[in-house]
């Protein structure tokens, strides 16, 4: 038992514990601008991890739904004041709507045909959210949006929104988690490697890419309610072709299909450019960069997914052993 | 009566120019579709660089232009020759690498092409971004006397030098790219190499050398179609391949991914259809016509409209 609460355990007080103490004795408003922002990042690459790394299907409009997530949220506060307690799941239920809108006249297309399906998906909702005027204010964007306060508690100085986006970002973590390393897991790489072969062996291919898309997208609109109630501020230059990208660099840096992978890719592509600040603003260029060489020399990634999975089978024990009533594989 | 009469004429006329104005809007993304397309038939990968080959060749050309003021027929060739060069050198850095392995089966998997779409990618950012630190992200006009907007009215209509040269260039480039695949030993390879390149390196067929090739003439087709709408326009910018070079994607997909008079019919249509949109449509609604059309063509007609036969899509 106290080895299947390990890892958990460590990750928990690293996150939760080690590093705001750590940022609040340094003080700095802008590193905690940064690990917030690198947070909201590690619940998107891990979001699009799955439906591209687990589920291999490569999705190249993921910050649209980002996009409706924000979006979802902002609009709620500023025009109805709903607290953020509910704005942060609504956001993830409209995200996930728009994503199953997307999913089902997309479903039967395969590879680069899904592909370019979701890059103008992608671009149509980000046209919307730009054209819209009357209802998203268009390029003038959404100017104050609350932070977070609960029942009378202050959430919105540094340390209160760490704390609500890091909690947040270890359930989603921990969710997708569950559902990566589990037969539902297995069925998704199955349909990667061979829809045509997973849909002979009886799994269930156009509801599983359809859940899967859902699933994700929820995710997505969540890192993307954590964005606007953190900036105070969206427009829809924030979701367009160029962070859809972003994100998938992360996830392929990291490792297609490996979640810890989605989590250094994210936390590398947010914190290294912020490092590079220094030599001028060369973003975007360390960004194509990393990408480059890590499909050239690293094509498994920094965190491969066969390093992923022995790492989750050593550290939760019961990967594919008999276990209670003769059930083999993760529970 | 005879009021009315003229107001609905006028309305034709106007109506009359915008499908003009949008054609040669479809003769822009032609120009793309075709190089693009060329390079997708034979390599079955999407390059998504080609909108930096085209960003590329506008600024190499404006650079030349703004530094010695040589006639049209020079800038053009200095621009094929960059294009050259820079389909050469995207090949060697981010396809060659991907290719290392000859065998049937990886030819045709799923990692390899969705590695070469990746750094095809990554390439596209850099280069991008690098011409922004060097030229600035801003509009950057092309110098008055090079530009090709002067007007010539034929009746109601107004058209301008840029469209008769954007035009010739389409027809040109059509007619010339159809020789070279059906009258070369070159296209001959080519043709051998998109349509099986294992069997193709079978009967003795240089499959790399052929490879280069496709790219050279695809981006050397690319930068011209920069200069060219650079001198129409009257400006370039670092993001100027981006929004050019999604519709032709777009329209290579409609028009069956490996057709490229499909891709240029689709093209010109998408073009007419943007202006004709503009009637009805804000500006930026009507930009989103063309993945609507993606998306319809993808549902209803996966292969495209002008697309053989393919396994699966």
């Amino acid at each position: 038992m106290s080895k299947n609460i390990r890892l958990p355990l460590i990750v928990g007080l690293a996150v939760l514990v080690l590093l705001p103490a750590l940022l609040q004795v340094m003080g700095s408003g802008y590193l905690f601008r940064v690990s917030i922002t690198a947070m909201i990042f590690v619940i998107l690459a891990a979001s699009l991890n799955f439906i591209t790394g687990v589920a291999g299907l490569l999705s190249l409009g993921h910050a649209a739904f980002y996009g409706i997530g924000a979006y979802t949220a902002a609009l709620l506060a500023t025009r109805y004041g709903v607290p953020f307690l509910l704005t942060i799941p609504l956001a993830g239920v409209a995200a996930a709507i728009g994503g199953v809108l997307v999913a089902l006249p997309t479903m039967r297309l395969v590879s680069i045909y899904f592909a370019v399906a979701t890059l103008g998906m992608g671009e149509i909702i980000y046209g919307t959210l730009l054209n819209w005027v009357d209802f998203t204010r268009g390029p003038m964007g959404i100017p104050a949006i609350p932070s977070f306060k609960v029942f009378g508690l202050d959430l919105s100085g540094n340390l209160g929104s760490y704390l609500v986006v890091a909690v947040v970002m270890l359930a989603s973590l921990w969710v997708l988690h569950r559902l990566t390393h589990s037969y539902y897991g297995n069925a998704l790489r199955a349909l990667r490697e061979d829809d045509q072969c997973a849909d002979s062996m009886g799994i269930d291919v156009v509801r599983l890419k359809g859940e899967v898309f859902a699933i994700a997208c929820f995710f997505a609109g969540i890192a993307g309610s954590l964005w606007a109630h953190t900036t105070g501020y969206i427009s829809p230059g924030d979701f367009r072709f160029g962070e859809s990208i972003l994100v998938l660099a992360m996830i392929v840096v990291g490792g297609l299909g490996s979640l810890p992978g989605a989590v250094v890719g994210a936390v590398l592509l947010i914190v290294l450019p912020e490092a590079l600040r220094p030599v001028g603003d060369v973003r975007m260029i360390a960004v194509g960069c990393v990408m480059f060489f890590s499909i050239l020399l690293l094509p498994k990634g920094l965190f491969g997914e066969v390093s992923a999975l022995n790492l989750v089978r050593s550290s939760f024990g019961a990967g594919w052993k008999p276990g209670v009533r003769g059930v083999v594989g993760w529970r | 009566m005879g009021a009315h009469f003229r107001g609905f004429s006028m309305f034709d006329a106007f109506f009359v120019q915008q499908l003009v104005n949008g054609f040669s809007v479809g003769l822009v993304y032609a120009l793309i579709a075709i190089g693009f397309t060329l390079i997708f038939g034979v390599l079955n990968v999407v390059n998504f660089a080609h909108g930096e080959v085209y960003m590329v060749g506008a600024y190499a050309g404006v650079v030349l232009i703004t530094a010695f003021a040589p006639p049209l027929i020079a800038v053009v060739l200095f621009v094929m020759a960059v294009g050259a060069v820079a389909g050469f050198g995207l090949e060697r850095l981010a396809f060659k690498p991907f290719r290392r392995f000859q065998d049937e089966a990886s030819l045709k998997s799923k990692a390899m092409r969705e590695a070469t779409l990746l750094s095809s990618l990554a390439v596209s950012i850099v280069v991008r971004e690098i011409v922004e630190k060097l030229f600035g992200g801003a509009m950057r006009p092309v110098p008055f006397e090079a530009q090709l907007t002067e007007p010539i009215q034929v009746g109601d209509l107004s058209f301008s030098t840029g469209q008769f040269v954007i035009f010739g260039a389409a027809v040109a480039m059509f007619a010339g790219l159809q020789f070279l695949l059906y009258r070369t030993r070159i296209g001959l390879s080519i043709r051998a190499v998109a349509n099986n390149p294992l069997g193709a390196k079978y009967v003795g067929i240089n499959t790399d050398r052929t490879i280069i090739a496709t790219f050279v003439v695809g981006s050397v087709m690319g930068a011209v179609a920069g200069i060219l709408v650079a001198l129409y326009y009257g400006s370039v910018f670092p993001h100027m391949g981006f929004a050019p070079g999604v519709k032709a994607f777009v329209a290579m997909v409609m028009g069956g991914l490996s057709s490229i008079p499909g891709a240029v019919i689709c093209a010109i249509f998408l073009g007419l259809s943007e202006a004709v949109a503009t009637e009805f449509l804000a500006q930026g609604w009507s930009e989103l016509i063309a993945y609507g059309f993606l998306l319809l063509t993808l549902i209803f007609f996966p292969t495209g409209l002008f697309g053989g036969a393919r396994d699966r899509v």
